[in-house]
């Protein structure tokens, strides 16, 4: 493929600067189909029975694998794994703000969302955060804030690393779920589960769970006047609150008031399961701490009897 | 904002005038305070627009650069938002205090301005995949009294209405590169299509009531903000009332939710609606004044009060 525009350019067809123009748009064709109109790249999305590329319903989110513990070193650390978005969280201990002039009365959290380099079609700048990590690790805090109590850790904040192993769609969504069971799983005090869905729209569309060919799609721009967008939604099941709402693109009120209800339902459908890892690990815990505890007696058990046999021994010897 | 001081039964007094739908300063729950709005303040920039809404002072200046589209998007030109926070404006600002809210409100311009529907960016395209304009759009936070985004929005669009590009009068192709020669004449130049341009309007919750624009005490009830983002009607920003329009419905271009706090369903569904009421009063109101305002400068009428009045 990269052989063309350097045959162009060696027959003195082109100039250097397109050349490396087209070279890079070849590159950037086998990732993300550009050059296809935009009608290519919708009927793309679907397989000849209607369904998704990956053989999913319209209404159906991706399985979802979730565990926590996943990094030794954190306080509380999970992994969220849905398809092909894969995402780790941790969350280490409070610690007090630095270069801080005054005092807070209210802890603070500081949120990082990171891309691992390989994560996307694009090759992503190792060290410098860009404009759309800056953008997730706001609203990422945003998310969290409503959830953590915030008020227990005056002038301390909370360090919460997130890093997108891979990018296959919803990556804010599958963050702030991971956060929110890391935060969990580090016995961070909160008031809810937060769990976050998203959901991307093309005309009459909804496409729940997207992946980055979906939400692509439904953030370019269509001929038409049709509505288009992704909305990501975060809630606290518990409290019945919505902690986050974000929504991109052009959508009537209709539109949006549907998709809350669809995004409800999802976000709840994802909070048993964060439940039942939760209850795992303390269930556990506490199977650990009892042969912890078995394990102390019989040490002291046996350390009796030698300290029996040694006080014998000691009184022998001074006999 | 900084220096309020409210006692509790202040805030009682407040909380419940809302859930009456009363409000201190006599408002209704989508009314917005009086402003003052000036265009054409910057002589240096190709539009410009000055705002004041109550003590917020909002200077929009936008420069114009040719650049090179983007590889996936060759027929589209960019637009970029800056956002300076001045340490005039509140204390707080000062050194890199105020960064953070400069970079989510530039963040929530961009979202909102990112849909086709919202702002066409083929209008800023010259050769198709070669070379486009690139608006730089400038704000500058002069007095920081609460509620910017309302006010940044609402000036940046004015602004945009206000930019002028200048006309490409002969191009010459060598090789693969472009040289363009550009119009100098002033008066030989383009206007923006911008009556689409997304107004952001911030929802301040209180109680389980929505405000629009909260004055600085309404804030300091509230402890979550819903930010929509509603385009416009591009009817009210044409010049001639002959030219026909397809039937327009208010779209939401982004939301988004500001503060510590969490919203129910409900609530969340009526603020939705309220915003969208309030964004299209506002639209109205603003293309009225920004018509009126480019018809007296071409009679030579406007007076021009700059930052004197």
């Amino acid at each position: 493929m990269e052989g063309r525009p350097r045959a162009l350019l060696e027959r003195g067809l082109c100039s250097a600067v397109d050349a490396q123009w087209l070279m890079m748009m070849m590159m950037m064709m086998e990732g993300r189909d550009c050059l296809k109109s935009y009608d290519e790249v919708y009927s793309g999305l679907f397989d000849e029975k209607g369904h998704r590329k990956d053989g999913r319903e319209m209404k159906e989110a991706r399985a979802m694998y979730a565990r926590g513990n996943f990094v030794s070193q954190a306080k509380g650390s999970s992994y969220i794994e849905m398809n092909k978005t894969k995402v780790v969280c941790s969350v280490f201990a409070p610690r007090e703000i630095s270069h801080q002039n005054e005092f807070s009365t209210v802890g603070q959290l500081f949120c990082e969302v990171k891309f691992a380099p390989f994560s996307c079609h694009l090759q992503r700048q190792p060290h410098v955060p860009d404009a759309e990590e800056k953008a997730l690790s706001v609203a990422l805090r945003k998310a969290l804030e409503p959830t953590v109590c915030c008020h227990l850790f005056a002038n301390f904040q909370i360090d919460i690393f997130v890093y997108i192993l891979e990018n296959d769609g919803a990556c804010l969504a599958a963050a702030i779920t991971a956060a929110g069971l890391a935060l969990a799983n580090g016995a961070v005090p909160m008031y809810d589960i937060i769990t976050a869905s998203s959901i991307a729209i093309i005309g009459d569309k909804m496409f729940i769970d997207p992946t980055e060919r979906e939400e692509h799609l439904a953030l370019s721009s269509p001929e038409t006047k049709q509505n288009h967008g992704v909305i990501t939604m975060s809630r606290m099941h518990g409290l019945k609150q919505i902690a986050d709402f974000r929504q991109i693109g052009s959508l009537d009120v209709d539109c949006i008031l549907k998709a809350t209800d669809i995004l409800e339902e999802e976000c709840n459908k994802i909070v048993p399961k964060i439940q039942m890892i939760l209850v795992r690990y303390i269930n556990n815990g506490i199977i650990q701490q009892k042969k912890l505890a078995e394990a102390a007696k019989e040490r002291e058990a046996a350390l009796k009897i030698k300290m029996k046999e040694w006080s014998s021994s000691i009184i022998k010897i001074s006999d | 904002m900084a220096g309020v001081l409210l006692s509790r039964t202040e805030k009682v007094f407040i909380i419940d005038g809302v859930k009456d739908e009363y409000r201190s300063d006599g408002r209704s729950t989508i009314d917005y305070r009086p402003m003052e709005l000036e265009t054409n303040v910057v002589s240096h920039a190709s539009g410009s627009a000055r705002l004041r809404l109550a003590n917020t002072d909002i200077l929009v200046g936008i420069k114009t650069e040719i650049d090179v589209p983007k590889p996936d998007k060759p027929a589209l030109g960019k637009i970029d938002f800056f956002v300076d926070c001045s340490a005039n404006a509140t204390p707080e600002f000062e050194g890199r205090g105020g960064e953070q809210l400069a970079n989510s409100i530039s963040n929530m311009m961009q979202r909102a301005y990112q849909s086709p529907q919202a702002f066409d960016l083929k209008q800023l395209c010259i050769f198709e995949g070669k070379q486009c304009w690139k608006l730089y759009v400038d704000i500058l936070i002069l007095e920081c009294g609460g509620n910017l985004c309302d006010a940044v929005s609402l000036a940046v669009k004015a602004a945009l209405f206000n930019t002028k590009i200048p006309f490409v009068k002969a191009a010459l192709m060598d090789g693969g590169n472009i040289d363009l020669q550009l119009s100098d004449d002033p008066y030989d130049s383009k206007l923006l299509d911008v009556g689409s341009a997304p107004l952001l309007v911030t929802l301040c919750k209180i109680g389980n009531k929505c405000v629009v624009d909260p004055t600085a005490e309404e804030e300091k009830c509230s402890s979550v903000s819903l930010i929509v983002g509603v385009t416009g009607n591009r009817k009210y920003y044409s010049d001639d009332d002959t030219e026909e329009l397809p039937a327009f419905q208010p779209k939401c271009s982004a939301i988004s939710m500001h503060g510590p706090g969490s919203i129910t369903t409900t609530t969340l569904r009526n603020a939705i609606n309220q915003g969208i009421i309030a964004a299209v009063c506002l639209d109205e109101a603003l293309g009225k004044t920004v018509v009126r305002e480019r018809r007296d400068i071409e009679k030579f009428k406007r007076h021009s009060y700059g930052f004197l009045k």
